[in-house]
């Protein structure tokens, strides 16, 4: 009879708390029938709407259905971070469609909306570098690495537009540090080193780039230019023997294989 | 008079001749040496940019959900999205 009377109570519990469970809709119905309200909220919807339809567009490559989605959201102009966040995928879609310019601009619309958007500032120096445009790349790479000091791609970013512009010594300490908490990162030796070779520090350039090589030991960039720090250096033969090898080596780099089988041959054997 | 008008004619268009040719092979063996030392420094070339980091969603770059966002913070060149060259292990 306890058995019975335990098992009915146990039911009319199970149906009671079944039956006061609710459920939250996902999108919270508007209460209201103001105008205005109602307006935002189907501008709400519409930015939620486009957002899903242009991500879904990068994912497949439609760069011009991207571009066309974030173009409307930015038009509709939603609060932080929505707004930002537009610009930034816009830019995306933009430089996919070889617009650098268009993403550029959209990329400084984002960072003006929210100044400390580390991934707009690494956009924005990836499409500055395209563009040609060293000068705002270097700005913002100075930004990115105040805001992010120990960020490898801020470190990595400035220390590129750096030996691009001609800064060899900002390159040298951007590579350095960055291979200080990534020390077995074979790209930043490569770079480090060629920060070194165009101080004149041949020494220490080769030392990179034989780091570079033992981690990487098919890296033919590396390579040739261990070569060409060689030549300066006055060693002829083991010059020689890195251009050889280089050639080799970059089977997939026609142009540097080119050069590289040059060197080889314009410097005498034993 | 005559033949001392030709032997100086003659010995200023060898002089000329020479001083062209010196300059000539020297601008050609200076040029030389420029192409060599431009076409060094011009295969010299740094590692490329890093390519462009991914879309973000409405909610923003906040949070570690972010992708992009962690990715252009974080300290670890691999989580960076750092170019590789192709060799690399």
């Amino acid at each position: 009879m306890r058995a019975l009377l335990l098992a009915a109570l146990l039911v009319q519990l199970m149906t009671t708390s079944g039956a006061a469970q609710t459920y939250a809709p996902s999108t919270p119905l508007p209460r209201t029938t103001s105008a205005p309200a109602l307006r935002a909220f189907a501008t709400a919807r519409e930015v939620e709407e486009r957002f899903k339809f242009g991500l879904d567009a990068e994912a497949r490559g439609d760069w011009k259905g991207a571009a066309a989605e974030f173009d409307r959201i930015v038009e509709l102009n939603p609060p932080e971070p929505k707004g930002s966040t537009a610009q930034y995928d816009l830019a995306i879609a933009y430089a996919n469609l070889q617009r650098n310019d268009d993403a550029a601009r959209a990329l400084r619309t984002a960072l003006a909306r929210d100044p400390e958007f580390l991934a707009a500032m690494a956009n924005l120096v990836a499409v500055d570098l395209a563009r040609g445009d060293l000068a705002e790349a270097r700005r913002i790479a100075d930004r990115y690495v105040a805001l992010a000091p120990d960020s490898a791609r801020a470190l990595y970013s400035r220390g590129i537009v750096a030996l691009e512009a001609g800064d060899a010594a900002t390159a040298r300490e951007d590579f350095g540090k960055l291979l200080h908490g990534n020390p077995s990162y074979a790209v930043a030796h490569y770079n480090l080193a060629l920060a070194e070779e165009r101080l004149g520090r041949f020494d220490a350039a080769e030392r990179e780039l034989n780091s570079a090589l033992a981690l990487a030991p098919g890296y033919a960039r590396a390579r040739f230019a261990l070569g060409v720090v060689l030549l300066r250096q006055g060693e002829h033969a083991a010059a020689r023997s890195a251009f050889a090898r280089a050639t080799a080596d970059a089977s997939g780099d026609p142009a540097l294989k080119n050069i590289a089988a040059a060197m080889r041959d314009s410097i005498k054997g034993p | 008079m005559i033949q001392i008008v030709s032997r100086t004619l003659a010995s200023s268009v060898l002089a000329v001749a020479f001083l062209a040719g010196t300059l000539l092979s020297g601008r050609f063996a200076l040029a030389g040496a420029a192409s060599l030392q431009a076409m060094l420094d011009g295969a010299l070339t740094p590692s490329s940019a890093p390519a462009l980091l991914g879309p973000i969603t409405s909610a923003g770059r906040i949070g570690w959900q972010c992708k992009p966002e962690h990715a252009a913070a974080s300290k670890d060149a691999r989580a960076s999205e750092l170019p590789t060259d192709p060799s690399t292990p």
